[in-house]
């Protein structure tokens, strides 16, 4: 029973990514393509064989394979309302964070290992970009860690209950935080453009250029997937934690997707950013967290 | 205690042996009393380890030494394996390494004299406790590290590096010079014990000596802003002496720190504030400037310093934990920085050898005129992948497990009611999370510029690693990195007795709770590993009837693709150093003709030390400046020199007479 909301999870990635498309296409006046499209991609993909660079080594090869084990790894530490988490540990949001940390690592390496100049220059800002992220969703972890005194994520959101005084603005100023991690993570606009991968300014695509066949759709699946990790930290976030079972869980998936509604509208409403301005979009990450624990600690510490 | 004494002697027996034999066999007769050392080394030190007990002999010598203990508890002990498994490794490593070197009798003598003279100092240097006795084991060993760094004397560059080396020891051992004669003649006795009385105080005398010990052993271990001549030295010092200075010798600060913190038994919140902001700089300097490098070995010297922080970071972690009289975050602060200095003394190492393996073959430490080493050198490029993820402290491999504990400890900071503890907690829990994604950033650029991609420059001959001596101590390393990844109770055991000294005797029931979590992470991480393994195996399934097809690496349509037109480590640094160029300036010098289409252009970029620029350079020359004023002491004129002997007679006359 409790993976059952877990294996839910796991093969939903997909329908989600639809989900922004379809509410791109509709804002833009078309009728878009089924909220389903990305499964047929996937399998696609997967029954294709590949076309890999002569220059590549066996980096190439097995970074997409470390990619979607560490993804589907971290998933495995977000807990789910009433279900927890598979994996519980005190500190296990480091692990979380280092385990995508790891896939980070690889797919850099594969961007690397192909020597070509536009998948160097997406590297190089995918590791520029993390720098400030990673920083920043310690601070929110911090903060979450100093306000329930609790030190792992199924503990800390077994406890979690922002719904009354200064928690409410924590919430805002946290969930807005994870949400512009959703987008630079999720490689979304105004972070990046998932539908380009020509351009000068391309992040995470670029990385990919040279992947084709069973390696892309392993990493297609795995990008899908973390963003909706994102999202299942996010829902936590909001949920208090007095509710029922039967509360709790249809609020959990109405989260998620109104999540992915509202990255098809930024998404459909505001451009790219230029890539000088992107570092100064995710520091706001940073800042925003800052404050959030800041008002923590007044409030639970008795002012300065 | 004497197996103890009898494997040092026979550490430094190596050396002088050395000296005497033939050039190709002085090598193998050094390996030989290394390894024969160890025999007399690891069992008694393991059998320390694991059972927690402690052993000492006194020595009976003159004044104004006087009667001075040697001990070995489980602190010393973790050093003394590492000091004596590094040694071991380096002689194996040296074999091969110093072929280069052959046809230069003299120095290859001199080479092996020093580094027996080294790994046996070093030796003295955690198991003496009497204050000269000590002092004069860490100038032995700064003296003869001196020697080792200056190997290559005849380069101008490794002159300047070394003596520079040599001026930042001696103004290290100044400090502790002052800290020593000051504390022992407070307490009335030279021997380390009887100095907790004169330290466990909260006055102002024992923090200042406590802040002064370390000054004295952050300079030794490379903590800002006594860092700058890690960067200068390491790339000077043969690969050997480089993996044994990064990996061993500036832990031996460290041990100064973590004997300075156990004699005191600190309590003083003040100066675990202190700590931990000095080690948060330090990871942080050391890696952004790890970052802005192009030399192999000085990235490498940088990325020790970050490392240096972040065991200061999990040492202040656990002065933090005994101040506030928490010993749950006590015992994960001082466990995280004792498992980091092992973790950092096996993967620094096998880094240290990998860069020597490509400086053998290629000539070159410059990671822009390398790349496409994988092709070549297979078992290397594996071995320094596998190091450098565990270099960022990414999970399966050791580095995480250390960074983990330190993580916890500052996480369970977050639980004491003090606000300035909660604050420290999460500049601390970010500053780590940022100093491990810059180490990504930097271990990527190094790994993906220099063994991936396409050659980026023509090598006069192929690289190739026919060399076992050079690979053996790496995959030696690279093992005890997976083992301490997957099986962190294990370094429970080994290590955890060290690190429960620094705890009173009745917390330890309360540590079970981290044994049986160490388990749980390790089932986890295993999880991990397999899960990993599914995939590739689904992978290979998945292609296994398709075609699988070889061809160039797409273009975007641009058929003139070369190899120049790669990613290069300063572009690839560039976006981040962008970022932070306040704090890690760069010089750029564009020369081009001012034309509208100009035919031949060069741009140069260097990167400076923040600290090297502003705080270091302006006080030298201040210093050279005021110095000045004197140096009509010394005029070259013979008349005036006489004239400086009289008078000093004169004086010695009237101090006689008067006396008298």
């Amino acid at each position: 029973m409790r993976y059952i909301p877990f294996i839910l999870i796991i093969i939903s990635p997909f329908l989600f990514t639809g989900l922004i498309n379809k509410v791109k296409a509709i804002w833009a006046g078309r009728k878009g393509a089924s909220v389903l499209q990305p499964y047929y991609d996937f399998f696609k993909l997967v029954r294709k064989g590949e076309v890999i660079s002569k220059t590549t080594s066996f980096v190439f090869q097995i970074s997409s394979s470390i990619n979607i084990a560490a993804t589907i790894f971290a998933l495995m530490i977000i807990p789910i309302p009433f279900a927890g988490s598979i994996i519980s540990l005190p500190g296990d949001f480091v692990l979380f964070s280092y385990a995508l940390g790891l896939s980070k690592f690889m797919m850099i390496l594969a961007a690397l290992d192909t020597g070509s100049s536009f998948e160097g220059m997406g590297a190089s800002r995918e590791a520029t970009f993390s720098t400030i992220v990673e920083t920043a969703f310690f601070i929110i972890m911090g903060s979450l860690a100093l306000l329930t005194n609790q030190i792992s994520f199924n503990a800390i959101f077994s406890v979690l209950n922002m719904s009354a005084g200064y928690t409410v603005l924590v919430k805002i100023l946290l969930v807005v935080s994870l949400f512009i991690m959703l987008l630079s993570e999720g490689s979304r606009l105004p972070v990046d453009d998932p539908n380009t991968h020509l351009e000068l300014t391309m992040i995470h695509e670029v990385m990919i250029l040279d992947y084709s066949g069973p390696d892309l759709a392993f990493i297609l699946y795995a990008t899908s997937l973390k963003m909706v990790i994102i999202s299942m930290l996010i829902a936590n976030l909001l949920i208090p934690s007095f509710l029922t079972l039967a509360e709790a869980l249809p609020l959990f998936a109405f989260i998620l997707f109104l999540v992915f509604m509202v990255v098809g509208f930024v998404e459909s409403l505001i451009a790219r950013l230029r890539i000088s301005h992107v570092p100064q979009f995710i520091f706001l990450m940073t800042a925003l967290s800052l404050t959030a624990f800041a008002v923590i600690a007044f409030f639970l510490r008795g002012g300065f | 205690m004497n197996y103890l004494l009898i494997g040092t002697i026979i550490l430094f027996a190596g050396g002088v042996f050395a000296l005497f034999t033939k050039e190709n066999f002085k090598g193998i007769i050094f390996l030989v009393f290394t390894a024969l050392a160890q025999v007399f080394i690891l069992p008694v030190t393991t059998n320390i380890l694991i059972t927690g007990n402690q052993i000492q002999t006194q020595l009976f010598l003159s004044e104004p030494i006087g009667n001075s203990f040697l001990r070995l508890d489980p602190l010393a002990a973790v050093f003394v394996l590492i000091i004596s498994i590094g040694s071991l490794l380096a002689a194996i490593y040296s074999t091969g390494y110093m072929k280069m070197y052959y046809g230069n009798r003299s120095a290859l003598s001199s080479y092996y004299f020093f580094l027996g003279l080294m790994s046996a100092s070093m030796m003295l240097v955690v198991i003496v406790q009497n204050a000269i006795l000590f002092m004069i084991a860490w100038e032995v060993m700064s003296i003869s590290s001196f020697f080792l760094v200056s190997f290559e004397n005849n380069i101008v560059e490794v002159r300047k590096a070394s003596i520079y080396y040599m001026i930042a020891m001696q103004i290290g051992a100044a400090f502790l010079i002052t800290a020593f004669a000051w504390v022992s003649s407070s307490s009335g006795s030279l021997d380390f014990n009887s100095f907790h009385i004169v330290l466990n105080n909260s006055n102002t005398i024992s923090v200042l000596l406590t802040v002064l010990f370390f000054i004295g052993f952050g300079t030794k271990a490379g903590f800002v802003p006594m860092h700058t001549w890690l960067p200068k030295a390491h790339p000077a010092a043969p690969t050997g002496v480089s993996a044994l200075m990064s990996g061993v010798m500036i832990k031996t600060g460290i041990y100064g720190i973590l004997r300075i913190v156990l004699i005191s038994g600190s309590t003083n919140a003040k100066l675990a504030y202190f700590v931990l902001a000095v080690s948060l700089i330090t990871g942080v300097t050391g890696i952004a400037n790890a970052i802005s490098q192009k030399d192999l070995k000085k990235l490498l010297a940088y990325s020790s310093i970050e490392n240096i922080g972040i065991i200061g970071i999990g040492i202040g972690t656990g002065m933090l934990g005994l101040a506030y009289n928490n010993n749950t975050i006590a015992f994960l602060g001082f466990f995280g920085a004792i498992l980091h200095v092992l973790n950092h003394f096996t993967f620094k190492s096998a880094l240290f050898y990998g860069s020597g393996v490509v400086y053998s073959q290629t000539h070159t430490r410059n990671i822009d005129k390398l790349g496409g080493l994988i092709k070549h050198l297979p078992a290397t490029s594996f071995l320094f992948l596998i190091s450098s993820l565990a270099i960022s402290g990414l999970p399966l491999l050791s580095g995480f497990i250390s960074e983990l504990l330190i993580y916890l400890g500052l996480i369970n900071c977050f639980s004491v009611k003090d606000l300035s503890i909660n604050i420290s907690a999460v500049l601390g829990i970010s500053g780590l999370a940022f100093i491990g994604a810059m180490a990504l950033l930097s271990f990527t650029k190094v790994y993906g510029i220099a063994f991936l991609g396409s050659p980026r420059s023509k090598l006069h001959n192929q690289p190739n690693e026919k060399d076992s001596s050079l690979l053996i101590p790496m995959v030696f390393l690279v093992v005890i990195v997976f083992i301490v990844g997957l099986f962190p109770y294990l370094a429970f055991i080994l290590l955890g007795n060290a690190v429960k000294q620094f705890l009173p005797a009745s917390s330890f029931s309360d540590l079970a709770q981290i044994q049986v979590n160490m388990k749980l992470l390790s089932n986890y991480l295993l999880i991990f590993g397999v899960l990993i393994i599914f995939f590739y195996l689904i992978r290979s399934l998945l292609l296994k009837k398709k075609k699988v097809e070889s061809f160039k690496t797409w273009d975007c349509g641009y058929q003139q693709s070369s190899s120049r037109l790669q990613y290069s480590s300063s572009s690839y640094a560039q976006p981040f150093l962008s970022l932070v160029s306040e704090f890690v300036p760069q010089k750029i010098n564009v020369e081009k003709e001012p034309v509208l289409f100009p035919k031949e252009a060069s741009l140069e970029s260097h990167s400076q030390d923040f600290f090297e620029r502003f705080l270091i350079q302006p006080n030298l020359k201040f210093l050279k400046k005021s110095l000045n004023l004197f140096s009509w002491i010394q005029s070259g004129k013979m008349q005036q020199y006489i004239i400086y002997g009289l008078i000093f007679l004169v004086f010695l006359l009237i101090w006689i007479l008067g006396v008298s």
